[in-house]
């Protein structure tokens, strides 16, 4: 480990279903205050699922970047530059003209690129009888729009990101489903180290509380149907769990080199650590019963931070409140830590946040920073009927106050993308 | 492939993926002889994927069999084949999200007459029911580590023109930070759709008649698709299972110019600023780059801000400079890898291509080395720019080995 750069988490942003800003998000996830509920942005009546936990009261007056930047962000984008926003707030530093080539960007993109209107719009044009007339496509004014065909990009968020702070060095955006927030933490983790660059705004955005995106999940029957009770719908590792509830929203965090952010005496939450970062290879959707795929990317991101099961204290946990993934899950936790596993504790924030798809693993980082700052773990809501595949030493009831010394955040996507990040606390590094 | 090419032949041709009569934009580079049960032998796995990762998944198994992963893996007893899962990864340049994916629900929405209480409710009986695993932007990571049991450290970048060649750099990285002993870089793309079509060609981007590297006459660039895809090992994994190595990834950089979603520098800062990376990143000067391959994507700003960088880093002393966009089209995400792996077979073949469509060198374009006909090149090392949508620049250094 000697001489490998280290990284520090400085600055925080978060935009999600339960708070529009870090320190709202924060009592939500302590208390258990849940943001799930009828969904309110569109007519979900029809659905077999109309429950959703959607980012309430956003004002985009918070985001102080020029109109002409804005006119081009999608809801996800704006989420991202509100985050982003708070985030260099709080870190107290911007990229200068001197250091502009020294600071990187990394962001989980989400998959959905059209907006539902424009889908809609071009449907009545070029589709009326539900099928793409191309030749009507000529004079479709959606066809002809270059803010929607910006928008509609997966570069859209990165590009109004680095504009809109300046930052010139590498800049990414990557996209591997739920686990996408977590894998954009771990690129700019090792942006640093290998000296690429020596600063990263690093996090992900998401929205797919929409039309389209809400049937692409009621049709694959992941999402809970709990429609009259949406504020329990969410309960990871219950024995009666039936599915995830969707959520949106964006966590961006700033990640400074170790020693120029103590420098500068930056407020410092937590190193990032160590990521971990496997492919199960086993099927689509399904985690492997095992934990297979999970159990590497985990044990990966141990040794990468230089630690072992008895550092750990708290794990953020991918925690879906599907069947599949929590049994899996519980499975991994159990044979990396064995008996260490009575000891950590456990638990889902989507119980309380909902699902960010790919801004998920940037938002539950961020709150494992706070928790390892705040000596605080948050709560795993909903959590009643006990499931013996999922024998975990969960948080329930009330948050737990205690010092943390590291911690876990696990991100598992479709498509079998496994990331699990390593977060410790500034004494157990500046410590000799 | 690169016979082809040096023999000046472009697969540009007519759009037939639909009537373009009337249309601004009639022609591409399109793969016309697709053959999906050649491509992917799963059946099953046909209706669970999409034209690009057809693509993607084609070139990623065709890399790992040419490296012999899999023979390799198999001969192992169950222990070590695992071990050697967890130690193999997979980056991935992919080309997101398309516009044909929301496709699937234009009867729904035809049939709902707009309205999302009908939407919803016939929604079970009228959209595939796999539509959202179709359309991830990782299927290509997902079924290529699958099918070749790759277990390790893996991404997939949605990073635009760029993603190819950063699945490269990072697949390197992986191995050289050892993360993985081995690693396939994929990139694919498939952009050629009438809605892209129409919002490239709004955006001045599209040629109406040919790609033009760096010519006086350029007016665009041209739609190619496909994927290509590079096997990666540490030096120590190829040689405990006897391989041979045919090139080398030396180096890589990648910067972005800041100036927003598809707006350039005309100074070519950034490009620039990625070649100096890459050449620090391998060690190596600039007097060790015996090709370039350009970009040249064959828009007017593009080029000449990519040329005013070129010369800026290589002054009077610059290699020959090459570009193959003219002839297999912009394969967008894929561009990049595909490039590379033709830049490694030139190297071999000790041949810079000629660029067929170059009639004259534009002045912006001034003291550019680049040419019509063959030359011959006098190294082993070549450089591989590319350019993408929000302001990113990439380029990579590569070595050809052995015959």
């Amino acid at each position: 480990m000697t001489g490998r750069r280290r990284v520090a988490i400085t600055g925080i942003g978060l935009v999600t279903p339960v708070g529009n800003d870090a320190a709202s998000t924060w009592r939500a996830v302590c208390a258990g205050t849940s943001g799930a509920a009828p969904i309110a942005s569109f007519d979900a009546s029809g659905f077999p699922t109309r429950i959703a936990a959607e980012v309430k009261g956003f004002d985009p007056a918070v985001i102080t970047a020029p109109n002409k930047l804005v006119k081009y962000a999608n809801r996800s984008h704006r989420f991202a530059l509100a985050a982003a926003e708070e985030a260099m707030r709080d870190a107290a530093i911007a990229p200068t003209p001197g250091d502009s080539e020294r600071w990187g960007c990394a962001v989980g993109t989400g998959m959905m690129g059209v907006a539902f209107g424009d889908l809609a719009a071009l449907q009545r044009h070029s589709a009326p009888a539900g099928e793409l007339d191309a030749h009507a496509l000529l004079d479709d004014d959606t066809a002809a729009d270059p803010v929607a065909f910006c928008r509609s990009q997966s570069t859209a968020g990165v590009a109004l990101l680095t504009r809109r702070f300046g930052i010139r060095g590498y800049a990414t955006s990557v996209h591997t489903a739920c686990a996408s927030g977590g894998q954009a933490l771990g690129t700019a983790l090792k942006l640093i180290r290998r000296g690429a660059v020596d600063r990263v705004l690093a996090g992900g955005f998401d929205s797919m509380v929409n039309p389209v995106g809400l049937a692409g999940f009621c049709l694959l029957s992941a999402v809970s149907s709990d429609n009259d009770t949406p504020e329990r719908a969410s309960r990871p590792f219950d024995a009666t769990r039936n599915g995830f509830v969707l959520g949106e929203g964006a966590g961006f965090l700033v990640l400074e080199e170790w020693s120029s952010a103590r420098a500068r005496g930056a407020h410092v939450y937590a190193e990032l650590a160590g990521d971990g970062n496997s492919l199960s290879s086993y099927r689509i959707t399904d985690s492997p019963p095992d934990g297979d795929g999970p159990i590497q990317s985990m044990r990966a991101a141990l040794a990468d931070a230089g630690a072992h099961p008895e550092d750990i204290d708290y794990i953020n946990a991918h925690g879906t409140s599907t069947g599949m993934n929590d049994r899996s899950e519980s499975a991994a936790i159990r044979a990396v830590f064995g008996g260490d596993a009575n000891r950590i504790s456990v638990s889902s924030t989507k119980s309380t946040m909902g699902h960010l798809i790919a801004a998920a693993g940037a938002v539950e980082i961020a709150i494992c920073a706070l928790a390892i700052e705040r000596a605080t773990m948050p709560v795993n809501a909903n959590y009643h009927v006990p499931d013996p595949d999922c024998d975990l030493n969960l948080v329930v009831g009330d948050a737990r106050r205690q010092p943390v010394r590291m911690t876990l955040s696990n991100s598992f996507g479709f498509g079998g993308s496994n990331s699990c990040v390593a977060l410790r606390h500034p004494d157990h590094v500046d410590a000799p | 492939m690169l016979a082809a090419i040096v023999a000046g032949r472009s697969a540009i041709g007519a759009i037939g993926g639909w009537d373009t009569r009337d249309w601004p934009v009639t022609i591409a580079a399109e793969i016309t002889d697709f053959n999906a049960r050649e491509l992917v032998d799963d059946r099953k796995l046909h209706k669970f994927i999409r034209r690009t990762d057809f693509f993607g998944i084609y070139a990623g198994d065709r890399a790992a069999a040419e490296a012999g992963f899999d023979a390799h893996r198999v001969s192992l007893d169950s222990a070590a084949a695992a071990a050697f899962a967890d130690r193999s990864g997979c980056y991935v340049g992919s080309g997101g999200g398309a516009f044909e994916n929301q496709y699937d629900y234009l009867p729904l929405l035809a049939e709902a007459h707009g309205e999302l209480p009908a939407f919803g409710a016939k929604l079970a009986e009228t959209v595939n029911p796999m539509w959202l695993l179709r359309t991830l932007p990782n299927n290509v990571l997902c079924h290529v580590g699958i099918r070749n049991r790759l277990k390790g450290s893996n991404a997939c970048i949605t990073n635009h023109s760029v993603g190819g060649s950063l699945a490269v750099i990072e697949a390197a990285e992986a191995l050289a930070q050892g993360e993985a002993d081995r690693a396939l870089a994929i990139g694919h793309e498939t952009p050629i759709e009438p809605q892209n079509v129409l919002y490239y060609d709004r955006c001045g981007l599209l040629a109406a008649d040919a790609l033009r590297p760096f010519d006086q006459a350029r007016s665009g660039s041209v739609f190619g698709e496909g994927a290509g895809a590079l096997a990666l090992e540490t030096p120590a994994s190829l040689a405990s299972r006897g391989g041979v190595a045919r090139g080398e990834v030396l180096g890589g950089g990648h910067v972005c110019e800041a100036k927003g979603l598809l707006a350039i520098r005309d100074d070519g800062d950034g490009t620039a600023r990625a070649i100096e990376l890459a050449l620090a990143d391998a060690g190596l000067d600039r007097a060790d780059v015996a090709m370039i391959v350009a970009h040249g994507n064959g828009t007017p700003q593009s080029d000449a801000s990519e040329a005013r960088a070129i010369l800026r880093v290589f002054g009077t002393t610059c290699p020959p400079v090459t570009a193959f966009k003219w002839a297999i089209g912009h394969l967008i995400a894929a561009a990049g890898i595909v490039e590379a792996t033709i830049a490694l077979a030139a190297l071999r073949a000790k041949v810079v291509p000629g660029i067929a469509t170059l009639t004259e060198l534009d002045p912006a374009c001034a003291g550019l080395p680049v040419s019509r006909e063959t030359r011959t090149v006098a190294g082993d090392v070549a450089l591989v720019l590319c350019r993408g949508f929000a302001g990113t620049d990439a380029a990579l250094v590569v070595r050809a080995l052995g015959p």
